[in-house]
């Protein structure tokens, strides 16, 4: 292995233990491949699917490196004939071990590449392939764009199907650590962060934006990311929000579903997020509420009793039962938060021109702010806002993604902290780390920021870390 | 002796050192006369000597090592029976060494919060090591704890501290601590914590800092101002008030930030409710609303959302006060 390799190939998963999330899918594959000693199961190949830089490559080739198999690997778009395919590959399937005895199996990867009418011959050569093969066949291909699968059917009715989930948070930020830490680079807590957020669980991806923010540099800040280029948001979500939030009957609003690319968890973290900026009647609010909450149910539901059909219901809730709601609000909800950001900052009401623009509103200084333009940056932006350069003014959008998530992960180191903290107090007190939370820790911050003689003495007897201690007087 | 926390600094060490539960006391002081003892069940509220009384015990029974005699699981903390079996299994199937005691001790605490199924599983557990291991599980409610346990356990009903008892220890700290406690600080913590002595403890040694060394009832007010019973008031009112996004935020700080868990807000959310100054007709319909919430949380439902839409609710109660 060489240091000029890429870092994605350079840090990919030799077995099966290094393999980032997706346990499940990783244990069903393994569960086949090893059913294939008991002679040939059922399903002669497996189909696994997911979004890309998940691991679905790096799997199979962990596990046959752990299960010693040979795999002989085939770029599906590489044969895109079904002759060749035939010749290239049905001899092969015949054979269970190699000349030199060790057990065989084979990839056909990306196989989304395969594509067209003319390939179509390829997919179905590629199905009677499985029908016949004595050895285990692994189908690969990267879920994207809509109706992808259709063309699969051939092959997805012989096969096991295996989904691929988007790596979790947590899991990038580990493997991101282990690999600073193995090249000795210093990066901030918050550089990963914000680079395990932009990748929405593609692992190689944020790898690869590592690599490209880290090369040459032994420290990193948040001030080398400017390089990286915007986050791919999907601009039009905000449209379609607008067109629900103003539909006049379940079937407008219901719309949405399938008008939107995002999917209908994050679709609803959109709607929690915005809906009480344009409800703002107390009554039309409570009313919204209370059908995201239902929706909430009726997700709950469906997913405990594994019964999808129960979606349908969520989705009504969510779109109409919000949209509807709607009678007394007069979706001024936006303008009395910008009212009350600039009230509780310390200027008048005239400091500021607030107008309505088709994207959103804009907030434009009277005069010149000085020093305190950062201190009024920060709010807005923590509103979702954007100062337009060269425009001299902020805007702030109609709608703002879900602060949910994004607070959930840009607060990932801190929850940790308090999480090795909670252990250390439960095992001293004697408490579970849920009580050392709630009862313990809130009380401990009060004498560690107010107190620097307790400091001392409860990190000392803790034995907790400066971080920690910081953690705990911020 | 020195550092740390008091609640821990000045936790009775021995039996002979306990100053409350007399009862429960000299019955427990006879198991270490006997060098014997059954497996245990101690329940009873929070902070009133469960754990100090099977530690003291424990002390008492095996000597200063007695750490390498016993095992402390929370059953909380624990992923699953299966762990704390494995976990049970690896402890309990060897015997005590070193000591005239031919058994080790196993506490569980927060038994009680274990799902009959894994009580059931735990049962089965205590029967197969009984030769080499007695199990204490302690608990709030003696009612979540299976009849087969309960049989197989002497039970210790702990009950709550006693207003004076508690505050005369209280001032016992305050003293050690050079800390100048004032009347009406007392009276104040007792307000804040009850019966629940850690609580108390800790809320006096918060109440010091802030104040180098002076506690009032002011004092302990503006600590409890900052803890999280504190801001779920300040969201309260927000949402009475109808500023909905404000008290999201305080919701979020809560949930995400303090890592409070929703059954542990949905519960402050309801003594809060209890002591609003609304009309009592008003107080009937939240309890209510909080009551199917709180259902709700039970059976998965999201807490972000499911507590949002019960702080929407009170901006409409909010609003009809105001009419």
């Amino acid at each position: 292995m060489t240091e000029d390799q890429h870092w994605a190939n350079r840090f990919s998963p030799k077995t099966r233990l290094e393999i980032a999330g997706n346990e499940r899918a990783v244990g069903q594959l393994r569960a086949w491949i090893e059913s294939w000693e008991r002679g040939i199961p059922k399903q002669r190949a497996v189909f696994l699917y997911g979004p890309p830089g998940v691991g679905k490559t790096c799997s199979v080739v962990a596990l046959a490196n752990d299960l010693d198999f040979d795999l002989l690997e085939v770029n599906a778009s590489d044969h895109r004939t079904g002759r060749k395919l035939d010749t290239f590959i049905g001899r092969s399937t015949q054979q269970r071990i190699t000349i030199t005895g060790r057990r065989r199996m084979i990839l056909f990867d990306e196989l989304e590449g395969v594509s067209g009418q003319k390939d179509r011959g390829g997919i179905s050569t590629i199905a009677s392939i499985i029908k016949e093969t004595k050895i285990p066949i692994i189908l690969i291909a990267t879920s994207v764009g809509e109706r992808w699968e259709e063309k699969f059917r051939p092959i997805v009715t012989l096969s096991l199907l295996i989904e691929y989930h988007p790596v979790p948070f947590g899991e990038l930020l580990r493997r991101l650590t282990a690999i600073t830490e193995e090249l000795g680079i210093d990066v901030d807590e918050d550089v990963m962060e914000l680079l395990a957020d932009r990748s929405q669980g593609d692992l190689r991806s944020t790898i690869n934006d590592l690599e490209a923010i880290t090369r040459g540099r032994e420290r990193v800040t948040m001030a080398d990311c400017e390089g990286l280029g915007k986050r791919d948001r999907k601009d039009y979500t905000p449209d379609a929000l607008m067109k629900m939030f103003s539909a006049k009957t379940l079937l407008e609003a219901r719309r949405i579903i399938s008008s939107t690319h995002i999917n209908y968890d994050t679709l609803f973290d959109w709607i929690y997020e915005n809906l009480p900026l344009v409800l703002d009647d107390p009554g039309d609010l409570v009313e919204g509420m209370d059908a995201l909450a239902r929706a909430d149910i009726h997700q709950t539901r469906g997913r405990r009793s594994q019964d999808y059909r129960l979606l349908k219901y969520m989705f009504n809730d969510m779109t109409g039962g919000v949209a509807l709601s709607r009678r007394n609000s007069k979706g001024t909800g936006l303008m009395a938060e910008v009212r009350r950001k600039v009230a509780e900052l310390g200027f008048p009401p005239s400091a500021f021109t607030v107008t309505e623009a088709p994207d959103g509103i804009r907030i434009r200084p009277v005069r010149y702010l000085k020093d305190d333009w950062g201190r009024v940056n920060a709010v807005f932006r923590s509103r979702g806002a954007q100062w337009v350069r060269g425009g001299g003014c902020w805007l702030l959008p109609y709608f703002r993604p879900p602060q949910l998530v994004w607070r959930y992960r840009r607060t990932w180191h801190s929850r940790r902290r308090r999480q090795s903290i909670a252990e250390a107090v439960a095992k001293k007190c004697h408490i579970s780390t849920k009580e050392a939370v709630t009862e313990v820790i809130p009380l401990m911050k009060v004498m560690f920021q107010d107190d620097p003689g307790m400091v001392e003495e409860i990190s000392g007897w803790l034995k907790l870390e400066k971080k920690e201690t910081d953690w705990l007087k911020n | 002796m020195s550092g740390g926390m008091w609640a821990e600094k000045y936790r009775p060490q021995t039996l002979d050192n306990m100053w409350n539960q007399t009862e429960i006391v000299s019955r427990l002081k006879n198991f270490v006369k006997e060098r014997n003892l059954p497996h245990l069940l101690f329940v009873g509220p929070a902070g009133v000597g469960k754990t100090t009384s099977i530690l003291a015990l424990a002390r008492d029974l095996y000597g200063s090592a007695y750490r390498s005699y016993i095992l402390e699981l929370n059953a909380s903390d624990e992923r699953g029976i299966d762990v704390i079996r494995e976990k049970v299994k690896n402890f309990a199937r060897t015997a005590a060494i070193a000591s005239d005691v031919p058994f080790k001790i196993l506490i569980m605490d927060e038994a009680d919060s274990l799902t009959s199924a894994a009580q059931h599983a735990l049962r089965r557990t205590m029967e197969i090591y009984t030769r080499t291991c007695r199990f204490c599980l302690i608990g709030n409610y003696s009612e979540n704890i299976i009849e087969p346990i309960q049989s197989r356990c002497s039970v210790f009903r702990f009950g709550p501290l006693g207003e004076s008892d508690m505050k005369r220890w209280i001032k016992t700290i305050a003293e050690k601590e050079s800390v100048k406690l004032i009347e009406e600080g007392v009276d104040a913590i007792y307000e804040a914590a009850k019966g629940d002595l850690r609580k108390a403890t800790n809320l006096l040694q918060a109440a010091a800092a802030t104040q180098g060394g002076k506690v009032d009832d002011i004092a302990i007010y503006s600590v409890l101002g900052r803890v999280s019973p504190g801001k779920v008031r300040q969201m309260i009112n927000l949402g009475l008030k109808g500023e909905f996004l404000e008290a999201r935020e305080v919701l979020r700080t809560l949930l995400i930030d303090e890592g409070l868990a929703a059954e542990d807000i949905i519960r402050m959310i309801y003594s809060e409710v209890l002591r609003l100054g609304i009309p009592e007709r008003q107080k009937v319909a939240l309890s209510d609303t909080i009551g199917e919430i709180d259902y709700r949380l039970t059976q998965g439902a999201r807490p972000e959302i499911q507590l949002s839409a019960l702080v929407a609710r009170l901006a409409l109660a909010g609003e009809e006060i105001d009419r």
